[in-house]
């Protein structure tokens, strides 16, 4: 259901943790929608008997000659799952059906994110392209190198894929990530010492921070940012970063399809199908979702499965549809509000932290 | 320097050369936020006394209580203040702006506004709703029809780029009120964008959180209350409303607006080059970067989750308890 980019600690993890949860748990009726709920019904019932097999096509990840699932497993969520075991047996069927992209950051769950997906995929480590963050908020090359060998560990590997700066959400983040033995350095050694194939950053907050980012003409490989129907018209990552990023040939990674917690389904603006087919219509590599359990993972393989492309036309009707809702932002919670900065960025920034300025 | 014995400049508000307002304007929130009503009325008085003829107001602070206690103060004083509320319709219809207007001057007591201000403009879609038929751009032509009220203005402390559209909406604004103090010169920055638009146009620029709101970046040491104060008060504003809540700061903000001489623009330029780097991300600003000083009302009317911790939701909550007080004791 929800996408990838999220917070790390404190006692606001718990609550966001407890409500995505309570979101999960009415997923497969409410959030899977009038289309899909027939389907994730089934899927339900035959769990563990015979599963559905589906196939979840791939894409072209950028220039790196690879190719991506047009799905992604995302990581703060998979650091919600109950147990190990349940990690494992999202992973591993993640896996079955041609899913290959696993997202993750340093600092998610206090590093309990990386090493659910480090234990699940264990023995399959060269079926999936492995992504990590570093969580630096404006700190230096050291801070960074020394993340890298704990994300390293915990996700029991000896390189990473995709190595990206996360949550690139304050103003001057790009002056403090391009200053002299700031963390585009560390990206650029990682790659280097061949401890990463790929880099990248992501953000949340604004696209005029994104191309601040690219502006310095640095390889990357790979950005993430929130595509998503209500992004179309309100600060508008896709107008404006999707456009500079496909013409500079950087694999583009969406996330927050469905708002960051689902909230443009619970509300009832559109359904999961919907949102999820809205993102995966973009000329993107991979649509990063939050999944915390098999039930809501089940529900998006069989959108990502049976994926057919939405038209420009039937683009368009949807942002038309929910005009009055993305004019001000309101689903759009990590562009307007500070309740999706993580506390260690806020603690780097010198802001109040999550439990003391919730939004 | 400053010649306390002197007054408090009066300048021009905006196109509006004959109306002169002062430097000094004294903000409305904090009012609310006085110990009790007695001391409420002693700091409008004592800013009246001191040269201070801008007060500022609004619908929703305080539930009411801050127009409340300074319709109080007022009594016998109407004539002596330019007085300003502003109403909290945030989008919604003209009506509602009507019904708000009506509360506002019974509680200040008065038939009539110098100025009414849209409160809080802070969404991207406001200018739109504003203008829309049968939005607040009616209410505000039709209260001035009425004579309840001479200028329009808006208010909002979120981003220039909204401000800037609210301004090219098509309606006949005689002024705007936005956040200006040394860390906005370099953030998302009012002073850059918006000021020297509305200078130009004639249309009085209303400078307001000269300290950022909260006085965090005094409290936590990157910059003096009364560098910041002096800075806010040298641009090219009509006035400079800040809050004050004891009579102490009154008496401190009146030291430093009375017989004010704008820093020259070397000094300005010191200041700015000693916050550049704590300004960068916004640390100080928060009503630019997060929810905080959004109210309820715009939060409801905007479908964004209200702040629990906020004083406007504990006075909303606790003053449906009916213990027979007006104003529930309730912390910020």
């Amino acid at each position: 259901m929800a996408a990838g980019d999220g917070v790390s600690s404190g006692a606001f993890d718990v609550s966001r943790r407890t409500f995505l949860r309570s979101a999960a748990l009415s997923g497969a009726g409410a959030l899977a929608g009038r289309e899909a709920s027939a389907a994730s019904r089934t899927n339900r019932e035959d769990q563990g008997e015979t599963m559905p097999s589906y196939t979840v096509p791939r894409r072209a990840f950028g220039k790196t000659g690879e190719q991506v699932s047009i799905l992604g497993v995302g990581g703060f969520h998979l650091g919600a799952t109950k147990d190990q075991q349940e990690a494992n047996a999202l992973v591993g069927r993640a896996l079955d059906c041609g899913i290959n992209f696993f997202d993750n950051a340093w600092e998610y769950k206090e590093g309990l994110a990386e090493e659910r997906l480090g234990t699940a995929l264990k023995g399959k480590r060269d079926q999936a392209i492995v992504m990590t963050k570093v969580c630096t908020h404006g700190r230096d090359k050291s801070v960074a190198m020394q993340q890298l060998e704990e994300s390293l560990r915990r996700l029991g590997t000896d390189h990473l894929d995709v190595w990206q700066i996360h949550e690139v959400v304050y103003y001057n983040d790009p002056d403090l990530i391009f200053r002299p033995d700031g963390a585009i350095e560390a990206l650029a050694q990682a790659k280097q010492q061949g401890k990463v194939r790929w880099v990248g950053f992501t953000g949340h907050k604004h696209p005029d921070i994104h191309l601040k980012m690219l502006s310095h003409d640095f390889p990357f490989d790979t950005v993430q940012m929130p595509l998503n129907a209500f992004d179309a018209r309100f600060r508008s990552f896709q107008q404006r970063v999707l456009s500079e990023a496909n013409r500079r040939g950087i694999a583009v990674l969406g996330m927050k399809s469905l708002g960051g917690s689902g909230e443009m389904v619970t509300h009832g603006s559109i359904t999961a199908e919907e949102g999820l087919r809205y993102a995966m219509s973009l000329p993107v590599a991979t649509t990063i979702s939050g999944m915390d359990s098999l039930e809501v993972l089940e529900q998006n393989l069989a959108i990502a499965a049976n994926f057919k492309p939405m038209t420009e036309g039937e683009r368009k009707a949807l942002e038309d549809r929910v005009r009055a809702w993305s004019a001000d932002g309101r689903y759009e919670l990590f562009k307007t509000t500070m309740k999706y900065d993580g506390d260690l960025g806020r603690q780097q920034h010198q802001f109040p932290v999550a439990e003391k300025m919730p939004a | 320097m400053a010649d306390t014995s002197a007054a408090i400049p009066v300048r021009p508000f905006g196109k509006h050369g004959d109306v002169r307002i002062s430097a000094l304007g004294l903000g409305g929130h904090y009012i609310g936020q006085a110990a009790d009503e007695k001391t409420a009325i002693r700091i409008v008085h004592g800013a009246i006394d001191g040269g201070a003829t801008f007060v500022d107001n609004c619908w929703e602070y305080h539930r009411g209580k801050s127009e409340a206690w300074m319709g109080a103060a007022l009594k016998g004083k109407r004539d002596k203040v330019f007085l300003m509320t502003k109403v909290c319709t945030h989008g919604r219809e003209g009506m509602l702006a009507m019904q708000m207007l009506e509360q506002s001057l019974t509680r200040l007591g008065t038939d009539h506004l110098d100025l009414w201000q849209i409160h809080g403009v802070a969404f991207e879609n406001d200018p739109e709703l504003f203008i829309r038929p049968g939005g607040a751009a009616e209410a505000l032509r039709k209260a001035k029809e009425q004579g309840k009220v001479r200028f329009f203005g808006f208010t909002g402390h979120k981003r220039p780029e909204i401000h800037l559209s609210m301004l090219n909406v098509g309606f006949e604004w005689d002024a705007v009120q936005m956040p200006l103090n040394p860390f906005d010169s370099h953030f998302l920055s009012f002073e850059q964008l918006m000021l020297p638009e509305l200078n130009k146009r004639g249309v009085a620029a209303l400078g307001m959180k000269p300290l950022g709101g909260n006085g965090d970046m005094v409290k936590k040491g990157a910059i003096t209350a009364e560098q910041a104060l002096r800075y806010a008060m040298s641009l090219p504003v009509t006035t400079t409303i800040t809050g004050m809540e004891t009579l102490d700061v009154l008496e401190q903000n009146l030291k430093i607006a009375q017989g004010f001489i704008p820093l020259a623009e070397a000094e300005m330029q010191k200041i700015r080059e000693q916050v550049q780097q704590a300004a960068g991300d916004g640390r100080f600003e928060p009503y630019k970067t997060s929810l905080k000083y959004d109210n309820p009302e715009a939060r409801l009317a905007h479908g964004f989750p209200i702040d629990d911790q906020s004083v406007e939701v504990k006075e909303m909550l606790k003053a449906t308890q009916n213990e027979g007080h007006p104003w529930p004791q309730v912390t910020a």
